[in-house]
């Protein structure tokens, strides 16, 4: 791939890539730590005949990027974890009428109006059961500035893909952070297209699908005739409570991960093979397990790291055979243990799952989770 | 392990407004001249001026490192606070270059060297310029990237009309830290 050496902050790396991939709306409220972003895009999007909106509000924001994706557009927001709580009603209504966009949320301190400029990793279960009822959940979470980048682009393809929206996860520090970025040639950069609906006729059922579960979207202007509705709806887009065909749709819905699940696993594993204790984190806090597993190695001690970068749907397989082999598992985050129970849950008794919690608003650092690996081997 | 043999962390410290986030901008390009990857990252509150301020640089050639400081091989302070908050994180046998009016009791035999920067900034066109002395000093007294590199960046990320005045106060920091070498 053809490249070239960026220095970039991480906010900057998420405008820069959204552009890249193809995002020509932009709606959003400034909101610290992820203002750059609107403020990037806002000298962006004109250059490439796209569209920067600054609404009166998220919900407002959310709302119009779900109109504009609506609208034939790939589109995006941004937020910090005050604006993510305000957007939870729009997310699930555009999970459910398949309206394909990107959320970024860079997470501050929570919880209200918290910390601003301080960084957390509290929206992670939010992210995940933050819109009532059950929809699909897709939420992905770089830990470096490029991945920042390379992220956010596959963030819209898997939006486009699946007809879904997808949220991106990554928290103050690597928002703020100045590094080298490979970005690619534009060339080098592949969003699927939409799957787009032809051939019009009276007999044309938007939310009909096949066996890949996504139904074809509606280019405004081809001559189908569509209906969007939050309510449960039949095939025809029409609302229903009709319990067989609410479960049919219900099911689809939910299926489309599934069915994509090879697609949407994404994670890394460190020392891995032969470690007695699993750390298992993300975003800036897995920079730090790295960090402490480099030294915890150097002294001899078997500790492996396995970072999510998909962080839903989780990469449960590679996580249940991992953690089968370990003694123990800890599980940093800056925040009071929430992925922790998504682990103790997959792994299920196999291994004692330890949370290692921090809600000061300061990163983890690698010698805290040196100190508790080492507590951990020592009682193993 | 070879990581953290190449894993360098420096910080610039003082008060808000001294100029530190510029200082650290110009190192990491210093070094990105070389071809080193780096990090670098500040203090980042609501307030800008006065009061404590740091900006650090971490460089690692592991993409994935820990882009923060967790012990300074380089401490460079420009005023009291900035040293009194940062001396606890360097190293032992760390670098610490602090102006003459700051009290670096503290310091406690890491390799210290006190010098004027305010007041050879002064004499070379402003105080403000001190930053640009410090960065000087520091390539001098560190070896970490070539004055040459230094100089580019400094041409690079300061705007046209204040790269040369920039340029001159990082040259009279380089002989200022070449003699503190030497003595």
């Amino acid at each position: 791939m053809s490249t070239r050496l960026t220095a970039l902050h991480g906010n900057h790396a998420c405008a820069l890539a959204a552009v890249a991939a193809g995002c020509r709306f932009f709606a959003g409220y400034p909101i610290t730590p992820s203002s750059e972003i609107a403020e990037h895009l806002s000298y962006e999007l004109p250059k490439v005949g796209g569209t920067f909106v600054q609404m009166e509000d998220e919900i407002a924001s959310i709302a119009a990027v779900i109109g504009a994706s609506l609208g034939g557009l790939r589109a995006m927001t941004a937020t910090s974890g005050p604006g993510f709580s305000l957007m939870q009603e729009n997310i699930g209504y555009g999970a459910m009428i398949e309206a394909p966009c990107v959320v970024i949320d860079v997470m501050r301190g929570g919880p209200s109006t918290g910390m601003p400029t301080r960084p957390a990793q509290g929206d992670i279960m939010q992210a995940r059961f933050g819109s009532h009822g059950d929809r699909p959940v897709v939420a992905l979470a770089p830990a470096s500035v490029q991945e920042i980048y390379t992220e956010t682009i596959r963030a819209f393809d898997l939006a486009e893909q699946l007809r879904t929206p997808v949220t991106v996860l990554y928290d103050q520090v690597i928002a703020q952070l100045l590094e080298s970025v490979a970005v690619p040639e534009p060339a080098t950069i592949h969003v699927h297209e939409r799957k787009w609906a032809n051939g019009a006729g009276a007999a044309f059922q938007p939310y009909a699908a096949g066996e890949d579960g996504v139904p074809a979207m509606v280019r405004p202007g081809d001559g189908h005739r569509v209906h969007t509705t939050g309510l449960t709806h039949a095939e025809s887009g029409f609302p229903t409570q009709v319990p067989p065909v609410v479960d049919r749709m219900m099911r689809r819905l939910l299926g489309k991960i599934d069915i994509h699940a090879a697609m949407l696993e994404r994670y890394e594993t460190l020392m891995t093979d032969d470690a007695d204790v699993l750390v298992v984190a993300y975003g800036i806090t897995a920079r730090a397990a790295r960090r402490a597993v480099m030294v915890l190695r150097a002294e001899g001690l078997r500790v492996g790291l396995f970072r999510p970068i998909t962080l839903w749907p989780f990469p449960e397989g590679p996580l249940r055979r991992l953690a089968g082999q370990a003694r123990a598992v800890l599980v940093p985050e800056m925040n009071a243990g929430q992925l922790v129970l998504e682990i103790q849950r997959l792994v299920a008794g196999a291994a004692p799952v330890h949370p290692l919690g921090r809600i000061d608003g300061e990163p983890i650092a690698p010698d805290q989770i040196v100190a508790a690996v080492k507590e951990l081997a020592v009682h193993a | 392990m070879t990581d953290s043999m190449e894993r360098r962390e420096i910080r610039l410290a003082g008060s808000g407004g001294q100029g530190l986030i510029l200082g650290a901008r110009i190192l990491f390009e210093a070094f990105a001249i070389e071809g080193r990857r780096a990090s670098q990252s500040q203090s980042y509150e609501p307030t800008s001026r006065g009061g404590f301020c740091h900006s650090d640089v971490v460089v690692s050639e592991d993409l994935s490192d820990f882009p923060l400081v967790t012990g300074l091989d380089a401490l460079i302070a420009l005023d009291q606070v900035g040293f009194d908050r940062s001396i606890a994180l360097a190293k032992p046998d760390a670098l610490v270059i602090v102006d003459t009016r700051i009290d670096a009791r503290d310091a406690e035999g890491r390799r210290l060297h006190r010098l004027p920067l305010t007041e050879r900034a002064v004499v070379t066109g402003s105080g403000r310029i001190a930053n640009m002395v410090a960065l000087g000093a520091f390539v001098a007294l560190s070896g970490f990237v070539r004055p040459s590199s230094l100089d580019e960046a400094i041409r690079r990320e300061t705007p046209e009309k204040f790269a040369a005045l920039n340029a001159a106060a990082a040259r009279v920091g380089l002989t200022m830290g070449e003699t503190a070498a030497a003595a």
